[in-house]
């Protein structure tokens, strides 16, 4: 290369790295900047804790500036101050998720930040026991809260065993999404099928298990109870039928003729009913 | 005071001994009927899931079921007036049975209206009627007391098949319930076979000689009897009825009340609810009155027994009618639990003792030849305020959002109907006092009649 050349380089490399400092620093001079408050994980000390978004360096007032709570906007936090914050009262397991604090201006996009607001995961709805139908389809379900969105699996508990779930007969089906997992089990089988379900929730923060009770009902089983039921009133009808049959020689005269000229005691409130005759 | 009794019977009521057994039939055979509807709805949520239907598609299983039994009234007495009364339960016993068992097959909600709803309640609407019918053969100084008992089947029935339900239900599902629950039900046949048809004594047991005897009552018995029961095959509905004093004034008060009787019970836990009561107390105010009704009714009955009360027994019937009314009237004014159980008790006797007497008062009004007709067609005009009372009550709470307005139509509308029947009664029993010496001179003149034909033919 001559010294000409070389020097055209080094004019042409510099210009570059001070364009793009240039650019940097003009971008970031653009770039509103937000500081936050800390990410946390629950359970806090103290009754309350709350969420703060300081909006610096920005040479352009907000428009306004809310709250979003995993993805969702939260109503009534719609304010128009630089800095923003939002109250957790007695945080619990269900205000865990990921908050985000955003600002909408006029003149330039919308900017955010996030805060994450971690716990562990804890299973709050199940059912404690299924009953089913053999051949019906079973629905076991489990909802947990926490953050972040933990790892379902299922097992079954076998013998005092914790055992995967056997798929091979293609009948179980897993659904899970953030914090609800589902277990569909098709065309119940009463031999393999019932049994104790257990599942499980793990975060990186820790996990937690609950169970489920299947219980498959065989579709012959109320046929004894009916036979049973059929059988005590055929005998009760025909002790009653003997009964009767063994007292007709007997004379069973259930009702006494009475002479029509007798006085009454008055016990009715008709009046005299003339007399039709009977067939 | 109520005028010289006539049953027309023609004999002497056993009054004991096998009727007590009648009695046990009749209380099995009405408790299915008047229990079966309401037990049916623990079942609904589990039919729900499974034949996806809605809520008020549901519903109308029951619904269905009580309109059928009460419509079903002026059938059920046509036959039990032709065949008695052991015939028809035991069919209506195998009815029932059958509706069930068919039930438990069924994928639409359809075909559970057909078997269930129709069916079933065909089968006991035949049950109600000839149960009541047997008593009143069965029965006369000790009627209002053998009423009394078998009417206590309603809510005995109703606290033993509601846990069981429960059982059975968690046990088998609810296509096992069902057919168990119709082979419960055929134990209605057991209670038929128990009503034993009154053996009918010889007409004429005097000393005339055989043969002339048996040539004359077949002549007067064929003719004119037989126009009479062809008379009855046609007239579905006898309408002769209306022209009865007694029968419109007791049929007015019975409407009055049963439109204001059943919704306090449907909205009774949802007020409660609606006060701050938790669930599970709320239903145990439903459980109470159910067990204070189990011994109001017979402990009504054994009063009504009682020589001072028996005549005058439709005073007492208007005097249960005002006392349920004015417990509804009052209900609004208590707001805690302890009030409410109070309420609830109150609610129980009052309802127990409305319900012992309303067949008794029928029966006592319209004698034992025509009581079959009449309870036929009481039971199809109480079909319709039985039918619009709840709506009307949940429309009431819907508009003004208090069920304070609920209590108050409710209690009103009792309360007016049991003054109704009171002054009535009054007027009717003064009335038939007037009427009483033409009756008598009417009454001779056909015994001297009788004497007369019998003199002719020994």
């Amino acid at each position: 290369m001559t010294p000409g050349e070389r020097g055209a380089a080094v004019m042409s490399y510099s210009v570059a790295i001070v364009g793009a400092l240039l650019l940097q620093s003009v971008s970031s001079q653009n770039e509103p900047s937000i500081s936050t408050s800390e990410h946390t994980t629950l359970p806090v000390e103290g009754d309350s804790y709350t969420l703060q978004c300081n909006l610096t360096s920005t040479f352009s007032l907000p428009q306004e500036s809310y709250w979003m709570k995993n993805g969702e906007e939260i109503p009534e936090t719609r304010t128009s101050n630089r800095n923003t914050e939002y109250k957790l009262t007695k945080p619990r397991g269900d205000d865990a998720g990921w908050y985000m604090c955003v600002y909408t201006f006029e003149m330039s996009p919308p900017a955010n930040a996030t805060i994450e607001i971690k716990s562990a995961p804890n299973i709050i709805g199940h059912k404690r026991s299924e009953n089913k139908n053999e051949g019906q389809v079973a629905i076991l379900y489990c909802k947990s809260v926490g953050y972040p969105h933990p790892a379902w699996t299922w097992r079954k508990f076998d013998n005092g065993v914790h055992r995967e779930i056997d798929n091979t007969s293609g009948r179980f089906f897993i659904n899970s999404r953030d914090n609800y997992t589902e277990l569909n089990i098709m065309d119940l089988d009463i031999e393999l099928d019932p049994g104790e379900y257990h599942c499980n929730a793990t975060n990186m923060l820790g996990s937690s298990d609950e169970m489920i009770l299947l219980r498959v009902r065989s579709n012959l089983a109320p046929l004894w109870p009916l036979l049973g039921v059929l059988a005590e009133i055929i005998i009760l009808v025909v002790i009653i039928v003997v009964y009767e049959k063994r007292k007709k020689p007997e004379d069973l005269q259930d009702a006494k003729p009475i002479q029509p000229t007798t006085t009454r005691t008055r016990i009715s409130a008709r009046g005299i009913q003339t007399k039709r005759p009977v067939c | 005071m109520p005028p010289a009794l006539a049953n027309g019977l023609g004999y002497k009521p056993l009054d004991g001994g096998w009727g007590w057994m009648v009695v046990v039939g009749a209380h099995i055979s009405i408790g299915f009927a008047y229990s079966t509807p309401k037990v049916l709805s623990i079942f609904f949520k589990e039919i729900q899931q499974n034949l996806e239907a809605s809520s008020s598609e549901i519903a109308w299983i029951s619904s269905i079921m009580l309109a059928v039994m009460y419509a079903g009234g002026p059938v059920s007495s046509l036959l039990v007036n032709r065949f008695g009364s052991r015939p028809i339960v035991m069919l209506g016993g195998l009815l029932c049975g059958v509706s069930m068992v068919a039930a438990s097959f069924g994928n639409s909600i359809v075909y559970l209206y057909l078997c269930i709803g129709v069916i079933g309640g065909c089968g006991l609407s035949l049950n109600l009627n000839a149960s009541l019918t047997i008593i009143s053969k069965y029965f006369l100084v000790k009627r209002p007391l053998a009423n009394g008992l078998a009417m206590a089947g309603s809510p005995v029935f109703l606290c033993i098949l509601a846990p069981v339900n429960q059982f059975l239900l968690q046990m088998f599902g609810w296509r096992g319930s069902l057919l168990i629950l119709g082979g419960l039900m055929l134990n209605c046949c057991v209670a038929g076979a128990l009503m034993r048809p009154v053996a009918r004594p010889p007409k004429r047991p005097t000393s005339a000689p055989p043969l002339n005897e048996a040539k004359e009552p077949p002549k007067t018995c064929n003719t004119r009897p037989k126009m009479g029961c062809v008379n009855n095959g046609k007239k579905f509905l006898d309408f002769t009825f209306f022209k009865d004093r007694g029968f419109v004034i007791y049929l007015i008060g019975n409407v009055l009340f049963i439109f204001g009787a059943y919704a306090p019970i449907v909205f009774l836990s949802a007020y409660a609810i609606d006060q701050g009561v938790e669930e599970y107390s709320a239903a145990y105010l439903l459980s109470i009155t159910g067990f204070v009704d189990m011994f109001v009714r017979p402990a009504t009955g054994l009063i009504a027994s009682s020589k001072w009360i028996r005549p005058r027994i439709q005073y007492f019937f208007s005097f249960a009618m005002v006392f349920n009314g004015t417990c509804h009237l009052l209900c609004p004014l208590v707001k805690s639990y302890a009030f409410l159980v109070t309420y609830a008790v109150f609610f129980g006797v009052g309802f127990g003792m409305v319900f012992a007497l309303i067949f008794e008062c029928l029966m006592d009004l319209m004698g034992n030849q025509r009581f079959p007709s009449a309870v036929g067609l009481v039971t199809i005009i109480e079909c319709f305020p039985m039918l619009l009372g709840p709506p009307t009550a949940g429309l009431l709470v819907d508009i003004f959002d208090d069920y304070k307005y609920l209590f108050f139509m409710c209690g009103s509308v009792i309360v007016t109907g049991g003054l109704f029947l009171f002054v009535m009664n009054i007027y009717n029993y003064h009335m038939l006092e007037k009427e009483k010496p033409a009756k008598v001179r009417e009454q001779n003149q056909i015994t001297m009649e009788n004497q007369d034909q019998l003199n002719i033919s020994s």
